[in-house]
């Protein structure tokens, strides 16, 4: 509502203020009928004056803020300020300077002395044309009064009336020396009865002399008054007088009226000569001031207005340089700035819309980074991403699981580093090398890598990543470890081939020895001696191996069968006592050290099969130690977090370097006697109960078997191996 | 000693200004004295009537106008109130008149002109008209229902002498010249 008002109410108030500086300029020249409004115009005139010098006050403080801040665009809108004012204040000062001087001088012509001698003359002309008349009056008066001098009162009045009648006089008085009326005649009723004579009239008959004047009528005109002695020779005191009053003819007294108009205008004109030249330069200065500040107020409106569209650039410029691309601007004009800010809006446009789309991409991209990540995450097998020269880009968890390489704090690192480091992902790093030296781009392998805990197999894929402009992008490498897998076919295999031992051997073996035993029985006493200890040999020799066989194939099913487990709840480390015990009453040479975690005591498994995986164990080490000085053998329980771990330690020779990989395959064994089916058994017990088991060397010598297990088993893995063996 | 600078010496010049102007247009003044020496009234003929006489003493400048022609305007206000009770007072008269002093330069005469009534006379001095003008008689103002008998009235009559026929504006904007000059109210109670 206010915004639409104001423009009409500003119009308006433009309206009042020109016609009241117009009323101004009339008023200043002495106009009267304006003179009452004079206050008002006056008012009207200072309040635009006020609103000016308010709105120019409030333009310049905003421009000498902006200047002072540097804001852009006040230096161009102050020199169009300055360009502005200066082509509007120097012509508004010039044009005042010759106004002032026309006028002074225009008012001064007014007053040339010429103009002033030549309306005294006019009045000095008038007077003598009235004297001239006034003596002629004054004369025919006097005759009057000669002849009224012998004249009875009686024949007084009449004479005067008679008188007055051919002298053309409007009244005739005859008075006492006093000056109290005594005849009158006059040639008409209009003023009434006469009116005594003015004291000077009668000063000046007193003292001998006639009397003649000329005085103003009211409502224009002039009589002549004229007045004389009747009778001279008579004393003063007794004298009478008589005053006559004359007409001045129209003519005459219009022209002398004239003249007394122009002669009293001249002096008021003279009088306010200084005033009015003072009044006029004071007006044109309230006019010049008016003009000079809305020129002043009119070149900063206009300097913001053409400054306003450039600022509006430049702030826009920024904004655009500081990444705002919706940044708009409106259109001022359609001019060439409006043409600029087209332009400038179709460039923040293009480039919004530039930014959206490359944000699209950009979220696109992240998406699948993240999908990426989540995969590479989520793979079980190991992924490398590296830089064209061999720094770590990206690796996923399972690649650092795999490799025992902690990839999230490598990232950048060089390969080479890393690799010096760790021993695995130097044999991989090994490999690589290899392949790269080779030039090949793309390669397949299946690597073995070893370590103290034992050996793992990878199959590795490697291929080359395409870079932005043809040069090489780096390398991904991905790996699989199937060395479980292969454990777990392995021992399958060997699972089914101890079956099928247990079945097809086990069968023959009774039949042999019944044979062997029948044979003996039937034969030996038949026979020499000789010939009998022979038969008695050969035949004992059967039965122990056909026993011996028995002992094999029942190691063969044990291995091969797999039992339902019975999990309960015992204490392991009562279990470790009792075993050790039992060993040490066996062997008392050998020490047996424990180190027993009570937090670890409590074991949720299958006990006979805990039982059985600790006598392999310890049969293991006693059959190592044999021989050894001070065989000792350490078996140390701990707890970690919901796992109870089981160390194994003697010091006896330790694992043969070139059978440490392949321990827990079966008939694997660098003992004469053994069937190679101890530690095979060890790792499936402890498989079947979802445990771990790692065998290294131990530095200061000797093995070091390491056994994880569940406190609280997880799924066993039983039905796998069933699986697998099936 | 040390002198105290001004800290803001155009404020300094501008209050000096403004002090300074009443001190012009008094200097215009001469010391001759406009006042109101007395006044009466008088019911006559059924009507009241005002007697005025004034020390009619013009100043520099109206005299100056005077003698160039300027005619001078006496102006009577006449006021006749009576006094109320946690009122206002209630004015029962308020009149204005106004008489004109003039040179006639072709009869060389002084004249006082009274426009309401058309009566006019001349004199030969400006004395003369001066005097003449001092002396206000018999002018009518009130009849006797306006200031009716047993009533109290304040009467207030105050005189003032302008150089006539001047342009307002002119006289707006030279507002430091004495263009006009006033008497203080002339205050009596009268009791009909």
């Amino acid at each position: 509502m206010m915004r639409r008002w104001l423009p009409v109410a500003i119009g308006a108030g433009i309206v009042v203020w020109v016609a009241a500086l117009a009323l101004l300029a009339v008023t200043a020249e002495g106009s009267q009928r304006l003179g009452q409004l004079q206050p008002w115009i006056l008012l009207v005139n200072i309040a635009g004056v006020v609103v000016l010098l308010a709105l120019i006050g409030g333009r310049l403080t905003e421009f000498v803020r902006d200047w002072r801040r540097r804001v852009p665009g006040s230096r161009l809108r102050g020199r169009t300020m300055l360009m502005f004012g200066g082509l509007s204040i120097a012509p508004l000062l010039l044009v005042f300077t010759f106004s002032v001087l026309f006028l002074t001088r225009g008012i001064d012509s007014w007053f040339h002395a010429e103009v002033r001698e030549g309306l005294s003359d006019a009045l000095g002309l008038s007077r003598a044309a009235l004297d001239l008349r006034m003596r002629e009056y004054l004369e025919r008066t006097e005759r009057i009064a000669d002849d009224l001098a012998d004249k009875s009162d009686g024949a007084l009045f009449s004479a005067l009336d008679e008188h007055m009648r051919l002298a053309g006089a409007d009244e005739m008085i005859v008075a006492s020396s006093g000056g109290q009326p005594e005849a009158y005649s006059s040639a008409g009723m209009l003023h009434g009865m006469p009116v005594a004579p003015a004291g000077e009239l009668l000063l000046q008959i007193r003292q001998g002399q006639p009397y003649v004047g000329l005085e103003p009528v009211p409502g224009g005109g002039y009589l002549i008054r004229a007045a004389s002695r009747i009778g001279v020779e008579q004393s003063l005191q007794g004298a009478r007088l008589l005053i006559a009053t004359y007409p001045v003819p129209q003519r005459l007294a219009d022209l002398a009226a004239t003249v007394q108009e122009a002669y009293q205008q001249y002096g008021r004109l003279s009088f306010l000569r200084e005033p009015l030249k003072l009044s006029f330069v004071l007006t044109l200065s309230l006019v010049l001031l008016m003009a000079l500040l809305s020129a002043l107020y009119g070149a900063l409106y206009f300097s913001e207005r053409l400054a306003r569209p450039v600022q509006d650039l430049i702030a826009g410029t920024r904004a655009v340089a500081k990444g705002d691309f919706d940044t708009r601007l409106s259109m001022p004009s359609h001019d060439e700035i409006g043409f600029l800010v087209t332009s400038f809006n179709d460039m923040t446009r293009k480039l919004s819309r530039a930014r959206e789309e490359a944000e699209q991409s950009r979220a696109a991209v992240e998406g699948e980074r993240a999908a990426l990540a989540v995969i590479l995450a989520h793979l079980t097998s190991g992924v490398i991403s590296l830089e064209p020269d061999l720094r770590l880009r990206v690796a996923n968890h399972a690649a650092g699981s795999i490799l025992g390489v902690d990839f999230d704090q490598a990232v950048g690192e060089s390969l080479t580093e890393l690799a010096a480091r760790h021993p695995l992902l130097g044999q991989l790093y090994a490999t690589m090398q290899r392949h790269i030296s080779a030039g090949e781009s793309e390669w397949r392998e299946q690597i073995t890598l070893r370590n103290d805990a034992g050996r793992r197999e990878l199959v590795c894929a490697c291929t080359a990543l395409p870079g932005d402009t043809g040069a090489p992008g780096g390398l991904v490498l991905v790996f699989d470890e199937v060395t479980q897998l292969l454990q777990a076919q392995r021992q399958a295999a060997w699972g089914e081939v101890a079956r099928r031992l247990a079945h097809e051997i086990r069968n023959p073996l009774t039949p042999i020895q019944l044979s062997a035993e029948r044979m003996r029985r039937k034969l030996f006493r038949g026979l020499a001696p000789a010939e009998a200890e022979l038969l008695d040999r050969s035949t004992h020799t059967i039965v122990q191996q056909v026993e011996t066989m028995k002992q094999m194939v029942a190691a063969f099913s044990e291995y091969a069968r797999a039992p339902e487990l019975q999990l309960i709840e015992f204490d392991i480390n009562v279990l470790i006592r009792q075993v050790s015990d039992l060993y040490h009453a066996q062997d008392p040479r050998v020490a047996f050290g424990l180190s027993l975690d009570p937090r670890a005591a409590t074991l949720e498994a299958d006990q006979g099969r805990i039982r059985q995986l600790l006598n392999n164990l310890l049969t293991n080490s006693l059959e190592a130690l044999d021989g050894r000085e001070n065989p000792v053998i350490m078996i140390e329980t701990k707890r970690s977090g919901d796992q109870i771990v089981l160390t194994v330690i003697d010091n006896g020779p330790g694992f043969q370097e070139t059978l440490i990989g392949q321990a827990f395959d079966p008939y694997v064994t660098s003992k004469p006697k053994g069937t190679g089916l101890g530690l095979s058994i060890v790792r499936r017990i402890v498989e079947e109960h979802g445990g771990q088991i790692e065998l290294e060397n131990a530095p200061q010598g000797g093995a070091r078997i390491c056994i994880t297990l569940p406190a609280v088993p997880r799924e066993p893995r039983r039905a796998e191996v069933r699986r697998e063996s099936a | 000693m040390q002198l105290r600078r001004w800290r803001h010496p155009w404020l300094v010049c501008v209050a000096a200004l403004l002090s300074a102007a009443p001190g012009l247009g008094a200097s215009a003044d001469d010391a001759n004295r406009f006042e109101i020496r007395n006044a009466y009234v008088e019911l006559k003929d059924g009507s009241w009537q005002l007697d005025v006489r004034l020390d009619l003493g013009l100043s520099r400048a109206a005299r100056q106008a005077f003698d160039e022609g300027v005619p001078l305007t006496l102006q009577l206000e006449v006021e006749a109130s009576t006094a109320r009770r946690f009122l206002p007072d209630d004015t029962v008269v308020s009149m204005t008149r106004e008489w004109q002093l003039a040179h006639d330069a072709i009869a060389n005469r002084y004249v006082v002109n009274y426009p309401v009534t058309g009566e006019q006379g001349s004199h030969t001095s400006q004395e003369e008209a001066l005097a003449a003008l001092a002396r206000i008689s018999g002018l009518q103002f009130a009849d006797t229902t306006q200031l009716a008998e047993g009533g109290r009235f304040e009467m207030r009559v105050r005189a003032s002498v302008e150089i006539g026929e001047l342009p307002a504006a002119i006289k707006m904007l030279l507002f430091w010249k004495s263009w006009s000059r006033s008497t203080d109210w002339y205050v009596w109670s009268v009791r009909p």
